[in-house]
């Protein structure tokens, strides 16, 4: 039974760094009908740049987050205007084929720069844990879990509560109709663009702590973020944040009831049951099919 | 009849972009590289030996995934999937039974991994655009874990090896080559066929437009699924032909989703959906890759190679060399002429020889479509709300009303491109309403289009190819390009005076020409019952009449229209029942007399001012001005 | 127009890309050493991708011998000089890159890549070519069994071996203080499989009950719930096949979870000598145990000029195991070569090879028919933040054995 709670503990905290990590993805998604195979990459790159930051200047990467959150929104928003914008409203092919050549240049261009060796950064909370009884809660991934959390909601509140969060959610469910109502989508697709790759900002500061990373990690990563996503529905934010308890929580389990080799199948299992079995994921909506006319 | 403008007298440019001649030029483009290829060996070089047998191994994966990819539009990331599964199902057999070449495998390791597309496909039936394109990446990633776990089989992540060639060494690289060579050509013949058949233009309409294409008969989950099953059919072969060269076979190797992008890269670079194009991507991409290896400086660099090209490929040629090639020669060769739609309409053609005549029966007919209690809604809006009437056999019924009333909803109901919420449908006492879009296409139902929905990149006679009377393997294997299929499309066509336009693309065809197009489409269903959405609607009064001719002479033959319009004066010269829809409903029904002085669809609909002015389908009216009758 | 000058682009690029393969094909491969220039060794090391540690540190391996050979006048009095490609870790490529050295590029010998999974192709087309291939990394039976004659691997014994000392003397310990289970964590690979697997056959036959066995994929980076599981088993012993990277993230995670057992072996990861010692922390180093192809403590033959050699060229740095077995691979192809006394006839330096053995930096090799090697690992444990061999007692640099984290066994 303790073995139990232990491992959904670890779950739980893994899945809060998901969850903040797929955020950005499922956001650019249900504005943009883009799937941003990028994604990962990015969260990559935003470990790098924690980690540069971390060897040159000594920053913790917990203060490191504002700088380089800002540096993302740019990256995003850059990549937007000099690629993605041209592929919007075309097949799904090209922009699945764009993103994922965007994603190797990306992997090309880190590896040059950084090498192919992994890094890590190494802070006095790397190593430690807080215990809870007999549970033991690894302290770097309690913290990145609280910092997720916190990221998420201010994500959420701009949604809400600011215009261009309207904005963006309008775009998302009725393009044209937010035309009508003088939204500029095309700006409106820009910034929803730059801020789920701005999330990363947060989401690769944290990777840099708990994980070595290589520029070759984005592999693994995109696999699991979309079944994320597509567990949740794609377009979702609350959907991003149930699935991403859930895989995590999944993983977890396979390790210790199944076999250690078993958490690598989990987001393809999802992600297969879940688009045969219920295409629209948990928490997405269906959209009239004949929309076209 | 009077055919397009003549041309004007052909100058250098004419010429030189003529087809004839380009067509004569490519065949011996082709001629000149199948030569190089089959005696590629003897070249001196055993490194540019190995680049083509690397390439070759792509070339045929590529032209493989074109019948996924190219012609159905589905953008598969699985392809080096079903490459590996080929090369582990020829390692293992080749183990197995040592002694025995491991070539004789590579048939079965084809069926092999045929069999896994065509269940993949089957799985993923229902799946469309980004969904299917997510399931083939996580399906290649599931593979490599499956070869991963089941050590017993697949020797787990050590891999298997497989002994060195047999041969004599002088033989060198021969077998092999040959070999793919062959494969090569198999994969074209066979791609070259599909391209040929009904079968082909029905991918090639679900690419284009696949929710039509249900309605025209074409069933697309087992199109896809016959489609994936093809296209891993040879490269599973080439798969095994390619462990056997590399003596190894492992799941890191053979598994990576970049053999699947480069397999994807090879098709869109060379021209999707062309017979030549992804074998010409894929010797462009694989020198490529080698070079930037070699002389480019390692990993990184083909990294950004790859990705680069992936990224200003999507940007600049989505199409695309061959045919951003043959448009650009066509823009030359057009340049300045007149296109096709200023030339005037035929006739109006004899009517098509109907294979299965049908009498016009005499009395007051039974229902041939009955619709109860339909009701559709969309969220909050109840946009078809307890819907009930019937259509007459052999009687051009017309469905009228204000917009919004559900008029497209309950066709889109009854055509089968959506399910109701709650509601019977009865075709001739046959309850549909569970029924698949292309099921009640072969029951006899077919269906136009408010917006035509033609094939756009197809020719007008394709289109008119396209649709299927029943499904059967005999249909699909038949000739789409000539043979009676075709002849049967070219009386069609006749019949509503298009036949002009025979070979112009149907993209090029201007709004009322895609209307009488779509409507010759629907007719090589032999449907029993035609429902028309807006067939007056937007084209010019000549088109208008022609439209009605078109239909009473069709009706006189026993066909049975539902028509949606809102041109009062050509309903009510035509159509007899009406049924008067609003807000979900029908609110009346009777004679054309009735309705125009139907309070009900006075207030609703037509407005207390209507006039009719001439003749209604029943006879002389007296005008009504304002109030009631 | 950006359409008609992008597909200007494009058919520029298959213009040349016909003329080039055109070019290529008829050009023939470069004749092999014309008896006066330098001797090119060729080699495909996998400097980016998922093995570029090792094969940077085997690239730095041949750098230093070449270096050293070079200031001695040479191999057989002309100098030497690498063809080196990057392989980026994937198998197309390095039999890709192995065919354009053989043929191309037309070196006089060829070296080997770095891990097996590599080399199993690679030394296919060296072996069909008629290629000596002497092999850094080939630790994987696999290899052995495919009748190649001219395949030899330069280290003290394949993979399944390389424990078996340590787990001997385990099992030869009193029973009171032997552990009574055991642990065997192990990455999905086949160099790290069979180490662990050979020492489990040997441990359980001697009465150590195994209660924990199980594999994890290469890119796991989260142990957490492995050592969960681990420590919920209660096993007084921990024997895990790791790479590096692994072995690092294990043994954090392991003083996480507060889970400290007495023994702890891992192979290869505490290799790694400075890299490793960072990356778990000098504390946590100490008493682990390790099966080394090599330590920089050893009296062999050439060593100390090696790691002279090697500070020198790399920063004051300790050579890790990669490029020192890389270092002895160059020895066992550099000893063939001058006994025949020519580089033409490579069945001859296979046939000697074969007969005779080496000394090199490892110590001495020599080789079954098959091409694997005849010997035995040494097993080191870090002490002190020095890595110390232990076993064999007569090569051993320390007598002490401790348990992990200090302490006397």
């Amino acid at each position: 039974m303790i073995s139990l709670i232990q491992t959904l503990i670890l779950g739980v905290l893994v899945g809060a760094v998901y969850a903040l990590l797929a955020s950005g993805l499922t956001l650019i998604f249900g504005v943009m009908r883009v799937i941003n195979l990028a994604h990962g990459a990015f969260a990559i790159l935003a470990a790098f740049l924690t980690y540069t930051l971390w060897s040159w200047l000594g920053l913790d990467p917990l203060l490191s987050i504002p700088i380089v959150t800002v540096a993302m929104f740019a990256v995003g928003w850059v990549v937007y205007q000099l690629a993605i914008r041209h592929v919007r409203g075309r097949h799904v092919s090209m922009t699945v084929l764009l993103t994922f050549g965007i994603s190797l240049v990306l992997e090309g261009v880190m590896g040059f720069v950084w090498g192919n060796t992994s890094h890590s950064v190494r802070t006095d909370y790397t190593d430690a844990s807080v215990q809870l009884g007999p549970f033991f809660l690894p302290e770097a991934q309690l913290i990145v879990a609280i910092v997720a959390v916190v990221v998420i909601g201010l994500l959420y509140l701009v949604l809400q509560r600011t215009w261009a969060g309207r904005a963006i959610r309008a775009a998302s469910s009725n393009e044209s109709g937010a035309l009508l109502v003088g939204v500029s989508v095309s700006s409106v697709a820009a910034l929803t663009f730059a801020i789920g790759t701005a999330t990363l900002g947060a989401g690769g500061a944290m990777i840099s702590v708990i994980y070595p990373f290589l520029p070759g990690s984005h592999d693994q990563w995109i696999a699991r973020l979309l079944a994320i996503v597509v567990l949740g529905g794609l377009g979702s934010l609350p959907g991003a944040i149930v699935g991403a308890l859930v895989i995590g929580v999944g993983e977890m389990l396979a390790t210790s009831y199944i076999g250690a080799s078993w958490p690598v199948a989990v987001p393809f299992l999802v992600i297969f049951v879940v688009l045969v079995l219920r295409p629209q994921g948990l928490m997405g909506t269906r959209l009239r099919e004949d929309a076209v006319a | 009849m009077s055919g397009p403008a003549p041309a004007a007298a052909p100058d250098w440019r004419g010429r030189l972009t003529d087809p004839v001649l380009w067509r004569w030029i490519t065949r011996a483009l082709v001629l000149v590289a199948a030569v190089v290829l089959v005696l590629f060996p003897l070249s001196p070089s055993i490194s540019a030996q190995n680049t083509v047998i690397l390439a070759l191994v792509f070339a045929i994966s590529a032209s493989g995934l074109n019948i996924i990819t190219g012609y159905a539009g589905y953008l598969s990331l699985s392809q080096g999937a079903f490459l590996g599964i080929g090369a582990y199902t020829g390692a293992i057999l080749a183990r197995a039974n040592p002694g025995v070449s491991p070539f004789v495998w590579a048939p079965v390791a084809g069926v092999v991994a045929a069999v896994v597309a065509a269940l993949l496909g089957l799985v993923t039936y229902r799946s469309r655009g980004p969904s299917f394109v997510i399931i083939t990446i996580a399906f290649t990633l599931l593979v490599q874990f499956v070869a991963r776990q089941w050590t017993g089989l697949t020797n787990g992540s050590s891999g298997i090896t497989l002994p060195l060639p047999d041969w004599p060494r002088e033989w060198g690289n021969w077998p092999f080559h040959l070999v793919l060579v062959a494969l090569l050509a198999l994969s074209l013949l066979l791609s070259w066929w599909i391209r040929r058949t009904k079968f082909g233009t029905g991918l090639i309409a679900i690419r284009e437009d696949e929710g039509k294409a249900g309605t025209i008969g074409i069933n697309a989950p087992v199109y896809k699924l016959l489609a994936f099953g093809l296209s891993a059919l040879l490269t599973g072969m080439a798969g095994s032909v390619y462990g056997y060269y590399l003596t190894f076979v492992d799941p890191s190797g053979m598994f990576a989703i970049l053999l699947s992008v480069q397999i994807v890269l090879s098709v869109i670079l060379g021209g999707r959906g062309t017979l030549f194009g992804p074998v010409l991507g894929a010797f462009i991409i694989q020198p490529l890759n080698s070079w930037a290896n070699t002389i480019g400086g390692g990993g990184n660099v083909r990294l950004v190679l790859f990705g680069g090209l992936l990224v200003l490929l999507v940007l600049l040629l989505p199409s695309g060399i061959l045919p951003s090639l043959q448009a650009l020669l066509e823009r030359i060769r057009t340049r300045g002429t007149v296109g096709l739609s200023g030339a005037r309409l035929g006739a109006v053609g004899e009517s098509p020889a109907v294979t299965t005549p049908r009498e016009r029966p005499a009395v007051a007919a039974a229902p041939l479509l009955e619709v109860r209690g339909l009701a559709k809604s969309f969220g909050g809006n109840r946009a078809v709300d307890d819907c009930s009437f019937t259509v007459p056999e052999g009687s051009i019924t017309a469905l009228i009303g204000p917009n919004g009333s559900g008029k497209t909803t309950v066709f889109n109901l009854v055509s089968g491109t959506m399910t109701p919420d709650r509601g019977e449908i009865l075709l001739g006492g046959e309850a549909i309403e569970r029924l698949s879009p292309w099921s009640r296409a072969h029951r006899g139902i077919g269906r136009t289009f408010q917006i035509t929905r033609l094939f756009k990149e197809m020719t007008v006679l394709e289109n008119v190819v396209a649709p299927l009377r029943d499904f059967s393997p005999g249909q699909l294997g038949l000739g789409a390009v000539s043979g009676a299929e075709a002849r049967r499309a070219e009386e069609l066509l006749a019949f509503v005076g298009m036949s002009a336009y025979r070979d112009a693309r149907a993209g090029s065809l201007s709004y009322g020409q895609q209307k009488l197009v779509e409507l010759a489409q629907v007719l090589v269903l032999e449907p029993r019952l035609i429902l028309l959405d807006e067939p007056a609607g937007g084209i010019n009064p000549t088109l208008i009449e022609r439209m009605g001719e078109l239909i009473r002479e069709l009706n006189r033959q026993g066909t049975t229209f539902l028509l949606v319009e809102h041109n009062m004066p050509f309903v009510l010269g035509l159509c007899d029942p009406i049924r008067v829809l609003a807000r979900g409903a029908v609110i009346a029904e009777g004679g054309p007399e009735q309705i125009q002085h139907d309070p009900l669809v006075l207030d609703a609909y037509l407005g207390d001012d209507f006039l009719l002015e001439g003749e209604s389908k029943t006879g002389a009216v007296p005008t009504v001005k304002g109030g009631r009758a | 127009m950006r359409f008609t000058s992008a597909l200007r682009g494009v058919a520029t690029v298959a213009a040349l890309a016909t003329v080039g393969l055109g070019l290529a094909a008829c050009t023939p491969d470069a004749p092999s050493g014309d008896g006066d220039g330098p001797i090119v060794i060729g080699t495909s090391l996998p400097l980016t991708g998922d093995f570029s540690e090792g094969g940077t540190n085997t690239q730095q391996g041949y750098e230093v011998w070449k270096a050293i050979t070079n200031e001695n006048g040479g191999l057989l009095g002309r100098q030497v000089d690498f063809k080196v490609y990057d392989d980026a870790s994937d198998q197309n490529t390095v039999v890709s890159d192995y065919t354009q050295l053989i043929g191309q590029d037309g070196v006089d010998l060829v070296l080997g890549s770095q891990s097996s999974l590599l080399n199993i192709p690679a030394s296919a087309i060296a072996e069909r070519e008629g290629y000596l291939f002497i092999c850094p990394s080939c630790g994987s039976g696999d290899m052995y069994n495919r009748g190649f004659t001219k395949i030899f691997f330069s280290q003290q014994s394949v993979a399944a071996n390389q424990a078996k000392l340590f787990a001997e003397w385990i099992a030869a310990l009193p029973e009171d203080e032997r552990p009574a289970t055991a642990a065997y964590p192990s990455l999905d690979d086949p160099f790290a499989g069979p180490v662990v697997d050979g020492a489990e056959a040997i441990l359980s036959a001697a009465g150590v009950e195994t209660v924990y066995k199980d594999v994890y994929p290469a890119d796991t980076k989260n142990f957490d719930s492995i050592v969960a599981a681990v420590r919920d088993s209660g096993a007084e012993m921990v024997v895990q096949g790791a790479q590096f990277e692994d072995g690092v993230n294990f043994l954090r995670s392991m003083n996480r979870a507060g889970y400290q057992p007495d023994i702890l072996f891992q192979s290869s990861s505490p290799t790694y000598g400075d890299q490793y010692l960072d990356g778990v922390g000098q504390e946590n180093t100490e008493g682990v145990f390790f099966a080394a192809s090599y330590t920089t403590q050893a009296a062999t033959p050439g060593n100390e000029e090696f790691i002279a050699k090697y500070k020198e060229l790399y920063d004051g740095a300790e050579p890790p195991e990669d490029a020192a077995d890389g270092y002895a691979a160059a020895q066992v192809l550099q000893a063939a070569v001058e006994a025949v006394g020519s580089i033409d006839d490579q069945d001859a330096l296979a046939d000697w090879l074969h007969a005779n053995s080496v000394d090199t930096i490892l110590g001495t090799l020599s080789w079954n028919e098959d091409g694997s090697p005849k010997g035995d690992f040494l097993i080191g444990q870090w002490q002190g933040g020095v890595a110390q061999i232990v076993l064999p007692a007569d090569v051993a640099t320390s007598d002490e054995i401790l348990r992990w984290r200090g302490g006397a066994l």
